[in-house]
Parts: C-alpha cells; structure tokens; sequence
C-alpha cells in the first residue's frame, strides 16, 4: 500500500478524533506497529489538536475539582488493593468501636467503683449504728446507774433533812470497837434506814442484823451486808426502840441475837 | 519539596498509573479546561450538566488509568474521546432527553437533528470555531459525526447521502480541519 496515500486520507485524523469504525480503527493499530511515520504523523496530528483545544480551553467551575477529588478521595489506590500489601485497618471505625468498648469498660469500671463505694458506706453506717447502739446502751447504762444512785442520795437527803427523822449514832463495842453505822428512824412513820460507817467484811455464810431493843427485848429488823457501805438500807420498820444493835448472826439471821457478837449499838431518845 | 511543578508525559502517565495524588492534580489543573470546552461543545445548553459530565470524566480517568495505552495515542487524546464519549452519552441519555420539553419528536428524528445542526451555527467555540471555515456540506457532516455521535451509517441515513460519501466528505472535512490547526 502507499503510506503516503493512506496518511493523507484523513484516517490519522478519523481515528484520533474517535470517528473511525471498528475495522479501521484495528487496521490503523497494525499499520502503527509496522510504519514509525505513521505513528509520528498521527502524534502530530495529536499534538496540533490538544494545542488548540488547550489553547480554547475554558475553565470550570471550582466545585467540580473539589467534587472529583473528594471522589477519588474515596478510591483505593492500587498499592493498598494489592493483595500483598497489608490489610487496611479502617482507622474510624477501630477507634470507634475502641472509643465504644472503652466506654463500656468505663462503665463497667464505674459500675464497680460505685458498687465498693455503697458497701463501704453501708459497711460504715452498719458498724456505725452498731457502735451508736453500743455506745447508747453504755450511756443508757451509765444512766440507769447514776440516776439510781442520784435517787438513794436524794432519798438519803430526804431522810437526814427530815425533821420527824432521828439520827441514832452507833459506835463499836468492846469486841468490835471500830464498827459504826448510823440509824435514821422516821418515828412517825416507823421506817427504820440504816447507814453503814464502818463495817468489816463478813465471811460469806455470816451477815450483819440489826435489832432494835423494845423494853430490853429484841426485835429484827433485818439482816445486811457490810458490801452496802454508804448507801442507806431500809431495814424492817419500828415503832419503838430504846436502842439499835447490830450482832453478827448466821445467813438469814437468827430469831434472837447472839449478844456476845454484838457489834454496834445506839441508844434512842425513847424512854421505856 | 521536591514536587515536580511539570510532568513528561511519560511521567505523568507512569505517576497517574501509580495512583499519585499529585499527578492527579496537575492532570486536572492542566487538562481540565480543555475537556470542559469540548464537553461544553456537545452539551450546548446546559452548563451544570457539562460540569457534571467533566466531573464523572475525571473520576472515569482516575478509574480507567489502568486501560489507557500508550502506544495508541497520547494521553490527552484519549481524555479526549472519554470526554466526548460521556458528553454525547449524556446528551443521548432519556433524562437529557426528556429534559428538551420543546424539542419536536418527528417521524424522522435523524433528518430533524440534521436540520438543525444545518441551521445551529451560532455562537461557535473551540473546534466549532474551525468548523465555521469547512463548507457547509462538510462542516454539517462533522457536526453530526463529531458533536452528535451519530454513526456514518446514521449520518448516510438523515442526510440522504450514500455511506461512501459521507465517509470522504468527513475525512476531508478532518483534513481541512487539520489545516485550519496549524
């Protein structure tokens, strides 16, 4: 074929501007692989035409640019498609679900914290209030105690205050001489208190009994022990009573004094 | 640092086939304007559709990099035909279609578009600009086979013309055309 002829047929031009057919178009390609000047006038014609359409060239609007790259943007790039290259960790959605479960474990931990903190607290009040009650029975203890002995004490200054009440001082014996107690005797209503001074302790089966003497007769008015030091001790109530006498006798007493033990008497006012 | 303010086209082609960012940008600083004129050339009325169509033409180079070969012509040559190609498949398209309201719907749809081609030659850019110098009988040919897409069997068809010569008609329209390039 004449080459010259087939460049200046307008093929070069037909295939370049896309309007050759399917059978040219393959003819042209062969005929390229074959003929250097063929390829170097279709380059020409190439060249002359992205000069010209460069040349007459309008721009477009900015947003398209922005618009395409965020699209390819969006494209793997062939290096990370390669199957040798490493797996693409989507760092969104990692982080996302790392911010997820931490925030799960964030709650959890929370959770936890707050559950060791409400059993501390009830731990606390629950030792607390168990003190509190401790502490409350304690005073209410203390209480009971010292309100008891504040009534004795008040009672005791009711008795020696009183105007009807007679103080009968008894001093030791011969055999005793150190013991003394006192006897408050209301004589209008009888009642017979006795306070302890001195008395030495007892062995256990023996105690202390007070007796008052009515016409040189004995009459008991009760036993006690020398542990009721100080505190004033009702004793059996008597009308009459030329003297008090305190003897030891056996536990319980003894329905008339042993008089060798007397240990303590006291002459009333009362004349026979 | 160290960017390359220019590319060979060897360079461009080999950075673009690595999927370089950077060559990508300067593809479309540099080409851009070109497409869209042409794109603007066969979408006449409607310039947000023409973006949109520049806009699908640089995402499908992005896409296609990997098809272009480079013993068949030069890199801009085949942007060329991707741009023309989605112009004129956009213009083909039934939304585009639907779009002209106005536009007759005639028994004979080819010999309609033929005339009006004929009678179209307002407010020319680009390629049309040369066009203006072919004479009419070509100038319509190129028109249609270019700026339209139809077929030469098509154009033989709407114009009443017989298929071998309107095949010589456009091949001496393009060579005049090449000739008005110079």
């Amino acid at each position: 074929m004449n080459l010259q002829e087939y460049i200046s047929s307008g093929i070069i031009e037909s295939y370049v501007m896309g309007l050759a057919s399917e059978s040219e178009r393959a003819e042209f390609d062969q005929l390229c692989t074959q003929y250097p000047e063929l390829v170097a006038a279709r380059r020409d014609f190439e060249e002359k035409l992205e000069k010209y359409a460069s040349e007459n060239a309008e721009i477009p609007p900015s947003t398209v640019k922005v618009k395409v790259l965020e699209a390819i943007g969006n494209s793997p790039s062939r290096k990370t498609s390669s199957p040798n290259s490493p797996k693409i960790i989507n760092m969104e959605n990692s982080s996302s679900s790392a911010r997820g479960s931490g925030g799960l474990r964030f709650i959890a931990a929370a959770s936890v914290i707050l559950l060791v903190v409400l059993a501390w607290f009830a731990y606390q009040s629950y030792t607390q209030n168990a003190d509190l009650k401790n502490k409350n029975a304690a005073l209410e203890a203390k209480f009971n105690s010292t309100d008891s002995i504040l009534k004795q004490i008040i009672e005791e200054q009711k008795i020696v205050k009183d105007p009807n009440v007679t103080v009968v001082n008894m001093v030791g014996t011969q055999t005793a001489p150190k013991s003394s107690a006192n006897i408050y005797w209301d004589s209008t209503s009888s009642n017979v208190f006795l306070v302890v001074k001195n008395m030495p302790k007892l062995p256990s089966d023996q105690q202390y009994q007070l007796w008052a003497l009515i016409d040189n007769k004995p009459k008991d008015l009760g036993v006690f022990d020398a542990t009721d030091e100080k505190v004033i001790l009702k004793m059996k109530n008597t009308q009459k009573a030329q003297a008090f006498a305190i003897t030891i006798e056996q536990k319980g007493g003894s329905p008339s004094p042993t008089l060798q033990k007397m240990q303590s008497l006291g002459k009333t006012t009362q004349t026979q | 640092m160290g960017i390359p303010i220019t590319y060979t086209e060897q360079e461009l082609v080999l950075a673009l086939k690595e999927r370089d960012n950077q060559a990508f940008n300067f593809l479309y600083d540099n080409y851009a304007g070109a497409l869209y004129s042409i794109i603007k050339q066969i979408i006449t009325d409607n310039g947000e559709l023409a973006s949109d169509v520049l806009q699908e033409v640089f995402i499908n180079i992005w896409r296609k990099i990997e098809t272009y070969d480079q013993t068949k012509g030069r890199l801009f040559t085949w942007m060329l035909n991707i741009a023309r190609n989605a112009s004129i498949d956009t213009l083909r398209s039934k939304s585009y279609q639907n779009s002209q309201k106005n536009q007759e719907l005639p028994d004979n749809v080819y010999k309609s578009v033929a005339n009006q081609t004929i009678l179209m030659n307002v407010d020319n850019i680009g390629l049309k600009k040369v066009l203006e110098k072919l004479k009419a009988e070509h100038r319509v040919l190129v028109e249609l086979a270019y700026f339209k897409g139809f077929t030469h069997e098509e154009i033989s068809e709407m114009m009443g013309i017989p298929l071998g010569t309107v095949k010589t008609r456009i091949r001496n329209a393009l060579l005049q055309l090449r000739e008005y390039l110079q």
